[in-house]
């Protein structure tokens, strides 16, 4: 079935017909997949759909009126800021209509009051950029410097810098939402008539909703503007050098560092993550996979494939770092102390310094989530897991056991606990598992994984971020509940009572196991007979 | 690697080789692109703020994602499986882009896709379908093929950029190729390098009948007359003697340098003849003192990348081999990723020139944003061209350059087009003029 005219031409009279396209051409662009995060797997092959049609808003009101023109016909709509997001950014349903928000990339910075205001168009890396040359800093996401700053902290919005800048939803401040229905919804201070420097109020503060722990992908409407609170930065510039791919941030060293320790245990990159919070230093502390040491160091992915596959199990057993970065925010004393005191932390933990570059590849500019893909070509964060510290580590062990099942098609990894850090100074601690496989061999095992690391997550009762539409809602909904499920349905059928804002999400993963032959087997939890087909 | 691991890993390995006649041989970049869009995103350590974020013109012109390399991918992935068919906005997307690299660098950062294979691939088949080029490259062909110049005048005429004071030697090492912007357009280029080498004390030869050196119609996809005229010129050249072919043109330097080797299947190094830009070569000989740019040049001036002379011109290697589990390939591969570009050379030039102010703009080196003029985008697509130099004039005009300096006339062609009648002072430049000015 074709996009109806009718819908076309009063959508063409919103935008313009520079901005509309129902060409198959036009919509072939806008597929998700074959390549991509979370792509090749059953997810994407059974559930993502191209486009109807494509449209390019520039403004809320545009966005209110193609939102009102879908409600009133019946239309489903998708919004689109960047694509990265694999295929849970992607139509679910025939027809739908693609709103891509690249246009509305404005971008303001209120340095008085620590904040920028941007769009969904916007991404990290700029909003960085800007930022550090006005002595203040963001979180550029693990997501990565590409993705849509809106997109990614209604979803996710965190990486190793969140150890001092927190979490997401203290940082989103006044936020516009247009709703499912094409009503505009005004968050924080937003809501009073006044600028957006503060999420809580007077007006309603619904942001809990709108991302609640990693995002509803647009279920509940479609976020316009947003303002985000950045925090101090110390003045220095950070230099750009070197010719692609080999380029980094040079650190001016009385001011940044990055200092890599390699410590006798788990127990001591635990209690050296606990005491550096405690000590209220350093703007990141963090232990990555062992495998992106390999990445980093591997000129091509076959080098990454020579230097990983001299690791065994033993080794990536006994191997224990943790990477911190001293920031001297107020002052090159400032950061003397600092360093001063890791020291003394390292020292009572047995933790040894390793020459590190005084420079930054990734993390305070270019979070490089896209080179993940080099070895394998596919990969997924399965889970992301906020917990206490002590319980992030076991986590990843946990995870690690339950991999060896599905490998392959998973990537040998020798049982990587995968990434875990502190998150807001010691008091979380983060745990990110991520999987790679090759997307040419059979990788239904994958798709089974991934709700196994749901159940694995239930009957350990590990803190998962992946609930709403990452997961089967009806598995995982009673046991985080017992009626999570129950309240986020109400949720969207209060927001969005006749579903056009991205069907089937967020009961996708449930679609999904019904629609997926070789999913059935895991079905051990109960859902309506009703679910949408 | 995969064969060392347990067999459970083991995976039929497919032949496939660097050859842009079989679209299939690419079926694997296209189809393993993850829109990170650092095809399109100044790489990010780089980036300068909000106002200049992308280095793609296409994608940024059209804004559609079909317009990018990540919808160029799925769009040539379904091309060439038969699942979408062609078409007129088929051809757009694929012609209305100026092969500029941009997306090729960028992807190199993060996946090692073969996205200027690919592109390339695309449209000699849209040539082998029936459906390619566009109109307007059909007649440049067809002018080539009766007068040797894209323009269609008249071969006897090549030579008229050769005044009195001018005088190319009999046989020389050097031999350098004027090609047809410099020869019938933009005299004034050709005329400044053959002043810098008589300056330098180098004697210099020129092709005893130079025809066109096939840029449109290889970019365009007529792969197969791009390589008559290769052959033809390489074996002139050979004929010569001479040990190094010099352009002015930075479309014409890539032709040589990276595309007559892919249309022979050798390497650069088999050429058997060395290929330097105008500013590699006065590079070395303001290195050695035999050129002295002693006059001052006062001005503000700015230089702009050509991409045929910065990220698209790392020398060719022609690779066939396997790939097998995870993609990786065998015999190991030294991926073309724009790290050899022509950078610094143009710089350092510029610098040692007294009076000039090199000021950069925001996007430089391999994040450059492309005029928009090459690889037959201009004769098909002025529109777009026009835009995309106006574009990337923003930056110039924001620096407050005064002068706009630039290592290929196809460039210099479309700023200085495209600045007529805005009533900007900016000038523009060849840098052979600029090292011109400066010699005493």
């Amino acid at each position: 079935m074709a996009f109806n005219k009718e819908i076309y031409k009063a959508l063409e009279a919103v935008v313009g017909s520079q901005y509309i396209s129902d060409d198959p051409v036009i919509c072939e662009g806008y597929r998700s997949g074959p390549g991509g995060y979370e792509c090749g797997l059953g997810y994407e092959r059974v559930m993502t759909r191209l486009p109807g049609c494509v449209i390019l808003p520039k403004t809320t009101e545009q966005v209110q009126r193609i939102v009102k023109i879908c409600y009133r016909n019946d239309i489903p709509y998708v919004p689109y800021s960047t694509g990265f997001y694999g295929p849970r950014s992607h139509p679910h349903v025939e027809d739908a209509l693609l709103i891509d928000l690249k246009r509305m990339n404005d971008f303001v910075l209120d340095e008085k009051h620590f904040y920028v205001e941007v769009g969904p168009g916007m991404i990290y890396s700029p909003i960085q950029e800007v930022c550090m040359k006005h002595g203040a800093y963001v979180i550029v996401g693990g997501g990565g410097a590409q993705a849509s700053a809106v997109a990614n902290l209604i979803g996710d919005g965190w990486s190793p810098l969140s150890h001092r800048i927190g979490l997401p939803h203290r940082r989103i401040l006044g936020t516009e939402l247009v709703m499912p229905d094409g009503e505009l919804l005004r968050l924080g201070s937003l809501a009073a008539g006044s600028d957006p420097f503060w999420g809580e109020g007077p007006g309603p503060d619904l942001r809990g909703l709108l991302r609640g722990y990693t995002g509803l992908r647009g279920c509940l409407g479609i976020v316009t503007r947003m303002a985000i609170k950045t925090m101090p930065f110390q003045p220095e510039p950070l230099v750009p050098s070197g010719i692609s791919p080999n380029t980094s941030l040079v650190l001016p060293e009385k001011r940044v560092k990055w200092i890599n320790f390699i410590v006798p245990s788990k127990e001591a990159q635990v209690k050296a993550m606990r005491e550096i919070g405690h000590a209220e230093i350093a703007g990141a502390v963090t232990k990555v996979p062992i495998f992106w040491r390999a990445i980093a160091r591997a000129e091509s992915k076959e080098e990454f494939w020579d230097i990983w596959s001299k690791e065994n199990e033993t080794s990536v057993a006994s191997f224990f770092i943790v990477r911190v970065l001293l920031i001297g925010y107020t002052s090159e004393e400032q950061m003397e102390y600092d360093e001063h005191v890791l020291m003394d932390i390292m020292q009572e933990v047995g933790g040894q310094a390793r020459p590190t570059k005084p420079s930054d590849e990734s993390w305070i500019k270019n979070a490089d989530s896209a080179g993940m893909w080099l070895m394998c070509g596919s990969y997924v964060s399965v889970d992301y897991v906020i917990e206490t510290l002590s319980m992030s580590s076991v986590h990843g062990s946990s995870y690690a056991e339950l991999k060896k099942k599905y490998t392959p098609p998973l990537m040998p990894d020798y049982a990587d606990p995968g990434w875990f850090q502190s998150f807001e100074l010691g008091h979380q601690g983060y745990s990110e598992f991520l999987v790679y496989w090759d997307a040419d061999d059979d990788t239904n095992p994958v798709d089974q994984f991934y709700v196994d690391t749901s159940k694995m997550n239930i009957q350990n009762r590990y803190y998962t971020s992946l609930l709403g539409p990452h997961q089967p809602l009806y598995l995982t909904g009673p046991n985080y509940g017992p009626n999570y499920h129950e309240f986020l349905l109400k949720v969207k059928n209060e927001f969005d009572p006749k579903w056009k804002s991205h069907p089937p999400v967020p009961l996708a993963h449930d679609v999904f196991v019904e629609r997926a032959p070789w999913m059935h087997y895991m079905k051990d939890w109960k859902s309506p007979d009703d679910l949408p087909k | 690697m995969a064969e060392e691991l347990a067999v459970r890993y083991y995976k039929p390995r497919e032949n496939f080789k660097f050859d842009i006649t079989d679209a299939e041989n690419f079926v694997y970049d296209m189809s393993r692109c993850i829109k990170c869009k650092g095809c399109t995103w100044v790489e990010h350590t780089y980036m300068p703020g909000p106002k200049y974020m992308t280095r793609c013109p296409s994608a940024a012109r059209y804004e559609f994602d079909a317009y990018g390399a990540y919808g160029k991918m799925r769009i040539g992935h379904a091309l060439v499986e038969g699942k979408l068919g062609w078409s007129e906005k088929a051809l757009e997307v694929l012609y209305a882009c100026t092969l500029c690299g941009a997306c090729d660098v960028g992807c190199k950062r993060n996946l090692d896709l073969e996205i200027e294979l690919s592109l390339e691939s695309l449209r000699v088949k849209a040539v082998q379908d029936g459906v390619g080029p566009m109109p307007a490259h059909k007649k440049i062909a067809q002018n080539i093929a009766q007068t040797h110049n894209m323009y269609g005048a008249p071969h006897e005429k090549r030579t008229g950029w050769i005044t009195k004071e001018i005088a190319p030697a009999a046989r020389a090492e050097v031999l350098y190729f004027v090609g047809c912007a410099a020869s019938y357009k933009n005299q004034e280029i050709a005329r400044s390098t053959a002043k810098i080498l008589k300056a330098a004390g180098t004697d210099f030869m020129l092709m005893p009948d130079e025809w066109c050196c096939g840029n449109l119609i290889f970019s365009a996809g007529l792969y197969d007359q791009a390589k008559a005229l290769a052959q033809r010129n390489v074996e002139q050249v050979r004929k010569t003697g001479a040990k190094t072919v010099l352009l002015s043109c930075a479309e014409g330097y890539r032709m040589w340098k990276v595309d007559y080797p892919k249309l022979l299947n050798i390497s650069t190094d088999a050429l058997g003849f060395k290929v330097l830009h105008l500013v590699e070569y006065a590079d070395g000989l303001a290195k050695d003192g035999r050129l002295k740019m002693k006059k001052p040049v006062p001005t503000r001036l700015t230089y702009h990348d050509p991409c045929s002379l910065s990220r698209l011109s790392d020398p060719w290697t022609p690779f066939e081999g396997k790939r097998g589990w995870m993609g990786c390939v065998e015999p190991r591969l030294k991926r073309r990723r724009g790290e050899q570009g022509v950078y610094h050379q143009p710089r350092e030039l510029l610098k040692a020139i007294p009076g000039v102010n090199l000021v950069e703009m925001p996007r430089t080196r391999e994040n450059a944003f492309c005029c928009g003029a090459g690889r037959g985008a201009y004769e098909a697509f002025p529109d777009f061209s026009k835009w995309a130099a106006a574009h990337r004039l923003e930056e110039v005009k924001e620096i407050g350059a005064e002068t706009l300096v630039t290592a290929c006339p196809w460039c210099k062609s479309n700023f200085a087009y495209t600045l007529k009648g805005d009533g900007s002072a900016v000038q523009v430049r060849d840098i052979s003029e600029v090292i011109c000015a400066a010699l005493e």
